[in-house]
């Protein structure tokens, strides 16, 4: 058996702790780029166009099929060769673009549903009511609707969320430095000793990372779900 | 951008052979773990108090973490651990590390799967209605008839799309097993790769691999769905007359 030192979990956690910067970093790239392709993808979905809906539902069909290594590893094999074609080369590309690229791809899918969903559960009457009175279909949308669909929307962002914190951690298998990937790099140093210590700081990270994000979430709700008051 | 297209031709039809790996890991990860799972939903609805603390934070830390770090953390520990226990207390003479690596591919994936489909069951158990429970106490049933023949059924029908969902998510991580040096689809097509340097053709492969088989696994649930929601169909169509009347 092994020798198993509990201490040099605590150890390793400063050392990890610094990379966590990295991590946020991506998910938050993710975000931003994934929610602007969400939100084309949604609306693909809403609006009447019949081409928009088709691609639309074949994009989110295809990537959800698809397990995010493969994903991952055809963007960083591919999209150099890809882009090639039409002059740009990107072969000196940080890590970094090509992970946020892919799970920016991954992540959108996921956020189309949400906001799909999320439109879909405001009433008609809402937008309706607030044209009647004079708003126009933008203020009628802005002041009305999306606050509502912010509410709505919570609990599967969260969940969209954490999935792509927890799945960003494959992000080291191309060679990406964050939280996963220092831990590779610390095992790799030590000649492969100390390795379940390390995983086991990272189980640590990821796992206060996660209830962290669920209770900021479900404060966030409760918080907005305050506006909704009703009459009695 | 040029694509070697006999290589992918042939490295699908050797991918096809990884297909059966592929399908037993997430087979048999589903057997063990649906069961299991509901186990753990009924006990954590049950009045046990250190049972119901257990389960909750086994649920939240598999949940919480990447599947991933499960592997690499299983994988470093299981052989070891079951080194030790089989030669230095069982005293046996037997070589763990000749063992199939996809046993430690099941354990990874049933753990996790188990700790899903829980929460996916739970859920699944709410939308039953406690009179169907009461009713069931009434007409003379004990607690398990009651549960097997009157609530399961029909919580089993909710949790059925879940369940799919859970089925096409545990199918695309099979697709890490290759970490656990398990053969699977992922891992013959990197191998067909190395050789000549043929990554991105591989990868379209087990793109379009996983493609057909997340479709298969939908179609079968989609059949499935179809099949047992049958008794809610019928009253809809019962119901359908009185609407238009009135």
């Amino acid at each position: 058996m092994r020798p198993f030192h509990p201490y040099y979990i605590i150890e390793v956690l400063p050392v990890l702790i610094p990379y966590l910067l990295v991590t946020a970093g991506i998910v938050i790239g993710t975000v931003f780029f994934g929610s602007l392709l969400g939100i084309l993808l949604a609306a693909g979905r809403i609006r009447r166009g019949r081409v928009g809906r088709v691609i639309a539902n074949i994009y989110i069909y295809v990537i959800r099929c698809v397990p995010s290594i493969v994903l991952l590893f055809l963007v960083y094999y591919g999209l150099p060769e890809f882009l090639n074609v039409f002059g740009v080369d990107i072969n000196n590309a940080g890590k970094g673009f090509f992970v946020i690229t892919t799970f920016s791809i991954l992540f959108a899918a996921a956020m189309a549903e949400v906001f799909r969903s999320a439109y879909e559960a405001v009433d008609k009457g809402q937008r309706e009511a607030a044209v009647s009175i004079g708003l126009t279909e933008f203020q009628a949308f802005r002041r009305i609707v999306l606050p509502q669909c912010v509410r709505v929307a919570i609990p599967n962002f969260t969940n969209a969320l954490i999935n792509l914190m927890k799945e960003g951690s494959l992000a080291y298998t191309i060679g990406l430095i964050d939280i996963m990937g220092k831990g590779q790099l610390i095992i790799g140093q030590n000649q492969g000793s100390y390795s379940l210590e390390v995983y086991l700081a990272l189980f640590i990270l990821y796992w206060v990372l996660t209830v962290v994000i669920e209770k900021g979430a479900g404060l966030l709700e409760t918080r907005l779900q305050y506006c909704r008051r009703t009459i009695a | 951008m040029k694509l070697d297209t006999k290589f992918m031709l042939e490295t699908f039809i050797d991918v096809l052979g990884g297909v059966p790996v592929t399908l037993k890991i997430t087979i048999v990860t589903l057997l063990v773990s649906v069961p299991a799972g509901f186990m753990m939903a009924l006990s954590r609805a049950g009045n046990g108090r250190i049972g119901r603390r257990i389960i909750i934070a086994y649920v939240s830390l598999i949940r919480g973490t990447p599947v991933v770090l499960q592997i690499l953390f299983l994988y470093s520990l299981l052989p070891t651990l079951l080194n030790y226990l089989i030669k230095e207390i069982l005293g046996l003479e037997y070589n763990i590390f000749r063992l199939d690596p996809i046993l430690y591919a099941y354990s990874v994936f049933i753990l996790n799967t188990t700790a899903v489909l829980s929460e996916v069951f739970r859920s699944a158990l709410s939308t039953v209605n406690q009179g169907q429970m009461e009713a069931a106490l009434s007409i003379g049933m004990t607690k398990t008839q009651a549960y097997i023949r009157i609530i399961v059924p029909q919580a089993l029908v909710a949790a059925l799309p879940n369940i799919c969902n859970t089925t096409v998510s545990l199918l695309k991580s099979t697709s890490l097993a290759f970490m656990m040096t398990v053969r699977d689809i992922t891992a013959i097509a990197k191998i067909d790769a190395s050789f000549g340097y043929n990554y991105l053709e591989a990868y379209l492969v087990i793109f379009f691999a996983y493609i057909l088989l997340c479709s298969l696994v939908q179609g079968v649930f989609y059949l499935t769905e179809h099949s047992v929601s049958s008794y809610r169909r019928e009253k809809a169509i019962r119901k359908a007359p009185v609407m238009q009347n009135g």
